[in-house]
């Protein structure tokens, strides 16, 4: 009963999400013929999508952490209607009383705080993160009453440079939050967050390079169109299933510019296990001076990256809105020869969607899985791990490349390491006691084995 | 050289590694979340004897109550006599054990010849039963001071919220509730003239052990008496496997 009720409302989402793509796409069709499909892309994705799913996960950020923790979660609010009434329907009136609350609660603005640069400072870290939005597409270029629509705002040839451009603007929202507050601990929570984005701001450039090189552009479009290519496939269509075979995703090729992406990206987005610029509960953030929707613009600003993070992985790593693995020539011939570009452009902007989703849920997943690091911890992983590892994937990248232009040698080994990492993963863990793995008093070396003879000696070999 | 604090203990290249782990816990952390997701709540109140998927513990408490156990202080009431009036006779014991000095009794007697004194079997009766539930500390002394079995515990119930002090003071006609309780030993069962004894308990004592009426509890379901053995009670009973 539970189960189906789940599988409804799952359908439901997912219902939803297809008639807002196919809203979209109708509505730039008809917008197109005065060239003007961007206006409705930008309305509909930036307010319909993005700011939809964003403020949904405020929701879900509760619920599910509460179903990870084995708790209820929020289900108090109800509505007083015929057929609603006590039913809190998984907690979804709580987003309609966290926005009241946020609207109309006291918008406080200490005394000594600078008034122009504290009223700048949520705005500047959330439009940002909006126009992030702009290059990525979510569902392809298909013919809507004779027109070419394509569900992106905007297709610069300059693409993801232009992510990386917006996206190291963001920290000035914090900063200046933490510097407008005139807060010592406001003031030190903007210096974590900005010495945090800037140590990413690297690994993030460099985590995609390799997929850049790959692909041999950087405008978003083209990287989705080169993912769709089979590494290995059958040669001809097989029936219904079109082509199979196993597309050229960017997982595949760059596993470990996936990872130093993901990790960077994370830490961008600011939340936990990278939260130490906010750690709302310990260490007092950059916005412990902002009440009502100021606070509420950092908030959503917040999950707002959480989905374009997830739009942005989708695109460059699992293949955008394609299938991949098969369907994806049988759909579109089907679609285009029946004149139906619309629909064909609704499933893969949902099947886009639904992949965003399900990366939304592991960005969730992660924050309520890990603990925070502490910040030197950050520091270093960001410095000395990421970026090296990001550097070697360059050039190993850049090698494998040279060498095989199929790109195939490049999948060889990035699949094997995903299946080195997966190997280790599945493998039974060493039964406790198998290996000491330190004494009582510290005594053994850094890596915890093999015991000292004396305690006095080990502690001797230590100076 | 200074002490490091990262002394890292870990030797298994997973570990080492780090994304194996992180993969492993996100495991845990979804495999929790799908079976909450897909399973609905066991509301069984006795959270340990709960079943099925769903891993959920809480309890939702206005709408769930989880029973108490056997012996619970509840709510005062005084008890009645068969003939409705109280069983107390006003001896001022409780009131003087009372830590908390949350009892105010008044004492009256029966004046010679009143149909009420029971043919001077009782004589004396309180004519003001008062207990403060706010001062109270709710520790019980009063029931086991009674040499009338007048006043219990037995309730079950907390005390109902009020919006002023004085609804939390309860006088007789608040207090006196509940089933009438009769001893053999009652002065009216046992005097020379009185009706007939009536050796028989007309209700259920609420001591562990006598349970013979199933105790009145808000979770509706007579609640199981505590069994007494020798043997040790093992501890993992009480952890869910």
């Amino acid at each position: 009963m539970k189960a189906l009720s789940v599988l409804v409302a799952i359908g439901f989402i997912v219902g939803a999400l297809f008639g807002l793509s196919a809203l979209a796409y109708a509505v730039g069709g008809l917008l197109e013929q005065w060239n003007l499909a961007w206006l409705s892309n930008m309305l509909i994705l930036l307010l319909g999508f993005v700011m939809i799913i964003a403020t949904f996960l405020t929701l879900a950020e509760r619920k599910w952490s509460a179903m990870m923790q084995d708790r209820i979660g929020p289900n108090r609010a109800t509505i007083n209607l015929p057929g609603l009434r006590g039913r809190p329907l998984g907690g979804v009136f709580h987003v309609a009383t966290d926005a009241i609350k946020m609207l109309t609660k006291e918008d406080f603005r200490p005394k000594v705080a600078d008034p122009l640069l504290f009223g700048l400072a949520p705005i500047l870290a959330f439009a940002p993160v909006l126009a992030l939005f702009a290059v990525i597409p979510v569902g392809p270029v298909v013919n809507v009453f004779g027109h070419r629509v394509g569900l992106q705002v905007s297709n610069p040839n300059f693409g993801m440079l232009w992510v990386f451009a917006i996206a190291s603007l963001a920290v000035y929202g914090t900063s200046l939050a933490g510097w407008a507050s005139n807060n010592k601990f406001a003031l030190l929570g903007g210096v974590r967050a900005s010495s945090q984005m800037i140590s990413y701001e690297v690994a993030l450039g460099l985590g995609l390079i390799g997929v850049m090189m790959a692909f041999s552009s950087v405008r978003i479009p083209d990287l989705i169109a080169g993912q769709t290519a089979m590494l290995w496939g059958s040669d001809g269509e097989l029936g219904a299933l079109g082509k199979v075979g196993i597309p050229a995703w960017g997982i595949f090729l760059q596993p470990v510019g996936f990872i130093v992406f993901f990790a960077a990206a994370f830490a961008e987005t600011k939340r936990a296990p990278f939260d130490v610029p906010e750690g709302e509960s310990e260490i007092i953030g950059y916005f412990v001076e902002y009440s009502g929707m100021k606070f509420g613009l950092f908030m959503i600003s917040e999950f707002a990256e959480v989905v374009i993070l997830a739009a942005i992985t989708t695109a460059l790593f699992l293949g955008g809105w394609t299938f991949g693995f098969g369907f994806d020539s049988t759909l579109t011939r089907y679609f285009t020869s029946r004149d139906l570009g619309w629909l064909l452009g609704a499933i893969y902007a949902t099947w886009f969607w639904v992949k965003v989703l399900i990366l939304c849920y592991i960005q969730l997943a992660i924050r309520w899985t890990f603990p925070r690091f502490r910040y030197d911890q950050i520091q270093s992983l960001g410095w000395k791990i990421l970026l090296p590892l990001a550097l070697a994937n360059i050039f190993i990248t850049g090698a494998l490349i040279l060498l095989d232009p199929s790109l195939r040698s490049l999948a060889v080994v990035g699949v094997l390491e995903i299946g080195f990492v997966l190997a280790l993963t599945l493998k039974r863990a060493e039964p406790a006691g198998g290996h000491d793995s330190h004494d009582a008093h510290g005594t053994s070396d850094a890596h915890g084995h093999a015991p000292a003879p004396l305690p006095g000696a080990a502690a001797a070999s230590h100076h | 050289m200074a002490y490091k604090a990262s002394k890292n203990p870990t030797t298994d290249l997973r570990e080492r590694l780090f994304i194996p782990e992180l993969l492993r816990g996100l495991a845990i952390t979804t495999r929790h979340f799908l079976r909450n997701l897909f399973n609905a709540r066991d509301t069984n109140t006795q959270v340990v004897d709960r079943k099925g998927a769903n891993l959920v513990s809480t309890v939702s408490y206005p709408e769930e109550k989880t029973p108490y156990p056997p012996g619970y202080r509840g709510l005062h009431r005084l008890v009645p006599r068969d003939d409705g009036k109280p069983r107390c006779v006003a001896c001022y014991m409780c009131a003087t054990i009372c830590p908390a000095q949350c009892i105010y009794i008044e004492a009256g007697e029966y004046e010679t010849g009143d149909p009420a004194g029971e043919s001077r079997v009782i004589e004396k009766f309180p004519t003001q039963f008062v207990i403060d539930e706010l001062r109270c500390i709710v520790c019980g002394l009063c029931v086991d001071a009674c040499p009338k079995d007048a006043i219990r515990m037995d309730t079950g119930l907390h005390v109902p919220s009020e919006y002023t002090r004085s609804g939390f003071v309860w006088d007789i006609p608040k207090l006196l509730q509940g089933p009438p309780v009769s001893h053999p030993s009652d002065p009216w069962n046992k005097r020379p003239g009185s009706a007939p004894p009536q050796h028989q308990h007309r209700e259920a004592h609420t001591r562990i052990g006598e349970g013979l009426v199933p105790l009145k509890l808000p979770g509706g379901e007579p609640h199981k008496r505590t069994e007494v053995t020798d043997q040790a009670i093992p501890v993992t009973r009480f952890l869910k496997e």
